[in-house]
């Protein structure tokens, strides 16, 4: 399950603690919206929820920073970017594998039928 | 055991300072990780599923000094990512081989031929090549077939060379006792120093989620595959760890003993989790709370793991923090039976 095109609304049912938490679990950039309307896109590596003054961290899209935005100054985060976790590629190599291994067989299987003199000796 | 007596030495006076000093918490191996980039994409790692501005930051060798000063451990095990192509990977093992650190360069060795010429062999330096098993079982491992020969290549090259060469072995389940009992003798027929052996991580951000070990099947199969070890196979790590693995010895996880710093500071709480992160060393150790973690906490993160990086520290603790335990480590180092 991947939480890639998530946009939040933050609620009674969604607290924005709770929003940042799963941004901050989460392996892709992801566009901080501000409650002063400006966006921030980047990698939230860092959140400390109990600080006195509640603060995450990113790197920008460009790898700068870290910058830290406080919780108070922050609308909502939208899991914008690609999340890197999702973890195709290990299973299109499992399947690549499966599929290679599928094929010896059936080719060992072959080349046993064709040199198998039957059971008349033929 | 295969450290060398020098190694062993400079461990075992720095414990005992932090025993005479009363430290209740010290660190043991500092985990340094410089960038996060690698060329392999391994079933069982979670650490290098970032975005791309990420895997292409990497740390000074300031920054990464800055943090050997900082933590003291006097082991540095460097990570990744792989560390062969941090770029500046010559000048860091220079400054802290003249720092006397010992270091353990942790890579696939994919590069290692290619880069050996810009390091100068040292008791200090340790290749500690990442091999999961025989050739099938490590190119499976890794997602990339021809690997495992690449990798020996560039072990016989370190080798003939002068480098110290480790090989370090992540085992999930599925894992052949004999199948690796025949991997020690095929190390150990290459000329390596010695091998390290941890049950895998369940990162769950690693893209193979139902091979990991837990701790009943670990028990199973270090049991089966060490019993009875041949005299000529050597490890380089605490044999209570290895005891601890085959279910002999009970210890508590040491988080704080592997502490880890990278690009986003000093990791919260240990190499594994990845719960935040302290701006300083001193934070970490007086900011986490580490009564969170570890078996006894009941956190379901720290179940199942048995992996060197939490129980390698509590296994050499407890050799120097009485005379049993120390008798113990002696016995089983010179018995050679674990």
């Amino acid at each position: 399950m991947t939480l890639e095109g998530w946009v939040p609304q933050i609620n009674d049912y969604t607290s924005l603690r709770e929003v940042v938490d799963f941004a901050f679990d989460y392996r892709g950039n992801t566009t901080v919206v501000k409650t002063n309307g400006k966006e921030v896109v980047g990698y939230i590596f860092n959140r400390e929820a109990d600080a006195p003054e509640a603060f995450l961290q990113l790197f920008d899209e460009q790898g700068d920073g870290p910058f830290t935005i406080p919780y108070r100054d922050i609308a909502t985060i939208k899991f914008t970017g690609k999340d890197t976790a999702a973890g195709n590629s290990w299973k299109a190599w499992v399947e690549r594998k499966e599929m290679e291994r599928a094929l010896r067989a059936a080719a060992s299987g072959a080349d046993r039928v064709g040199r198998d003199p039957g059971p008349d000796g033929a | 055991m295969s450290v060398p007596v020098s190694q062993m030495y400079t461990v075992a006076s720095y414990i005992l300072q932090q025993k005479l000093r009363r430290r209740k918490r010290y660190p043991f191996v500092l985990m340094l990780e410089p960038m996060f980039r690698c060329n392999l994409a391994c079933a069982g790692c979670g650490k290098i599923q970032y975005p791309a501005q990420i895997l292409k930051k990497h740390l000074t060798v300031a920054q990464c000094l800055a943090a050997v000063a900082e933590c003291g451990a006097p082991i540095v095990s460097i990570p990744g990512g792989e560390p062969l192509m941090y770029p500046d990977i010559d000048k860091l093992v220079t400054e802290l081989v003249k720092h006397r650190k010992y270091i353990y360069l942790c890579t696939n060795a994919i590069l290692l031929k290619e880069k050996l010429h810009l390091f100068t062999p040292s008791k200090y330096l340790t290749f500690s090549v990442h091999m999961d098993g025989l050739r099938e079982e490590h190119d499976e491992a890794v997602c990339r077939d021809g690997v495992f020969d690449e990798a020996v290549e560039g072990i016989k090259a370190a080798l003939q060379r002068g480098f110290r060469v480790t090989t370090n072995t992540t085992l999930f389940d599925g894992a052949s006792p004999l199948r690796m009992r025949e991997f020690f003798d095929e190390m150990m027929d290459l000329g390596v120093e010695g091998m390290m052996l941890s049950p895998g991580y369940s990162y769950s951000k690693a893209p193979d989620q139902e091979h990991f070990l837990h701790q009943t099947r670990t028990n199973q199969l270090f049991s089966e595959m060490l019993s009875k070890p041949k005299r000529r196979w050597k490890f380089n790590q605490s044999p209570l760890f290895l005891r601890f693995l085959m279910g002999k010895k009970d210890f508590e996880c040491t988080p704080w003993g592997n502490p880890t710093f990278n690009m986003f500071g000093w990791q919260r709480p240990c190499y594994l989790l990845q719960e935040g992160y302290a701006a300083s060393f001193q934070e970490l150790m007086d900011g986490t709370k580490w009564e969170n973690y570890g078996k006894k906490s009941g956190n379901e993160k720290c179940r199942n793991c048995m992996v060197h990086c939490g129980y390698e520290a509590t296994a050499v603790d407890h050799t120097f923090s009485s005379l049993k335990g120390f008798a113990e480590t002696v016995s089983v180092s010179l018995s050679g039976k674990l």
